[in-house]
């Protein structure tokens, strides 16, 4: 049983559940862990899971593409590479990709007009579904868009995720 | 169980600033945070304190708990864009009761407007937005008289959610040229309020290098 988180700098995950921050990839065959992606706006949260060997993984994408980075940062921070990072990290953990359960959500517009970048949010979902499609994954669910965060929560035992948002009652993805 | 890095995450210059370099970004976020809490006391109508600038830089991940003490903490984040000779980003960012508060002193007694989900009002908002603006405007003519370089706000955009939903849309901007981003922070002050809200200036990458080209203390 394992617990691997790969951040830029190191977290330390505390508790029952892992945080999955900005960049951030994690993956886990813990029995009771959960991997929480805390309060998701522009950015998306990619939710795996492998029913059979119960490996989850969780990856945190800011970015669209890894073209336009000019200093190297973890592989969790661009759709095009967090990605592939994501399922070979699983495989690592004893995952089938062919098996694997991909739920997204996030990508929402926290800003009218955009903060940090205009249409950021719909641009990385459409980059976390094109890496998706390429890596041979298709989206079981997803929870996307708007204008409000979401917290994306995956639980080890039986990959059951919920999304959670200010004023909402918590609901199964 | 085990924990790994990925990647040396490449050096920028928000990870090897000097001491004087630091010395400099505190006095210039001193200076325009001493022009904004003066318009802030005139604009709520009574004084309103602050802090020495806190100059850190923080890995991304960590940025909005560093801001907001939680990822999840509901926040007031009041957001402007800096253009011109610099870029970079500012955020006003508050509780939901502190906003209401200063909302409240700058409404003098006007309707707040019916609530949203949050119960703030679309005059509270408003109110919000216009106070961010004269803050920031006050922030930039301080450091453009310190620095000569020529600032300029974008119009203030205001969102009220989880601290790491907004401040991290706010980051996607700093991501692609950082691992860290640099945050010079100060927290305004009111009498019988320990803390009203954290004032933030996030310069980009290249935002950064010109602030420090213009303080003299270029790398």
């Amino acid at each position: 049983m394992s617990t691997r988180v790969l951040t830029p700098r190191g977290t330390s995950p505390v508790g029952q559940t892992i945080k999955v921050g900005l960049g951030v990839l994690a993956v886990s065959d813990e029995k009771g862990k959960g991997l929480t992606a805390l309060g998701l706006g522009s950015c998306i949260g990619v939710a795996a899971y492998d029913p059979v060997a119960r490996v989850a993984g969780m990856v945190h994408v800011m970015l669209p593409d890894s073209a336009i980075a000019t200093v190297p940062g973890p592989a969790g921070k661009y759709a095009d590479t967090a990605i592939p990072a994501l399922v070979e990290a699983m495989r690592r953990a004893g995952a089938e990709p062919t098996r694997l359960v991909v739920k997204i959500a996030g990508g929402a517009q926290m800003f009218a007009s955009g903060g940090g970048n205009l249409n950021i949010g719909a641009r990385n979902a459409i980059a976390v579904r094109a890496a998706l499609t390429r890596a041979g994954l298709r989206v079981k669910a997803a929870d996307t868009g708007g204008t409000f965060g979401r917290t994306l929560e995956m639980w080890v035992d039986d990959g059951r995720v919920t999304v959670r948002a200010v004023g909402r009652e918590p609901a199964a993805l | 169980m085990s924990t790994e890095t990925a990647g040396p995450g490449g050096p920028s210059a928000v990870d090897s600033l000097t001491a004087a370099q630091l010395d400099a970004l505190r006095e210039v976020g001193n200076i325009g945070a001493g022009n904004a809490a003066t318009s802030l006391s005139r604009m709520v109508g009574h004084p309103v304190a602050m802090t020495v600038p806190c100059v850190r830089a923080v890995p991304l991940h960590h940025v909005p708990a560093a801001v907001a003490g939680d990822d999840e903490a509901v926040i007031v984040a009041i957001h402007l864009g800096v253009l011109g000779d610099a870029h970079g980003h500012i955020m006003f960012v508050m509780t939901v009761d502190d906003a209401k508060e200063i909302a409240a002193s700058a409404l003098q007694g006007m309707h707040p407007g019916d609530p949203d989900l949050f119960g703030l009002g679309d005059m509270e908002r408003s109110a919000l937005g216009e106070i961010g603006n004269i803050l920031t405007s006050a922030y930039l003519i301080a450091m453009t008289t310190v620095t000569g370089l020529r600032l300029e706000p974008s119009p203030p955009q205001l969102g009220v959610d989880m601290a790491a939903a907004l401040i991290g849309d706010v980051l996607t901007d700093v991501a692609a040229t950082g691992n860290t981003a640099l945050l010079i922070e100060t927290e305004f002050e009111e009498v019988d309020d320990p803390v009203c809200g954290t004032f933030l200036f996030i310069p980009t990458a290249d935002g950064l290098r010109r602030v420090l080209d213009g303080l003299g203390v270029a790398p």
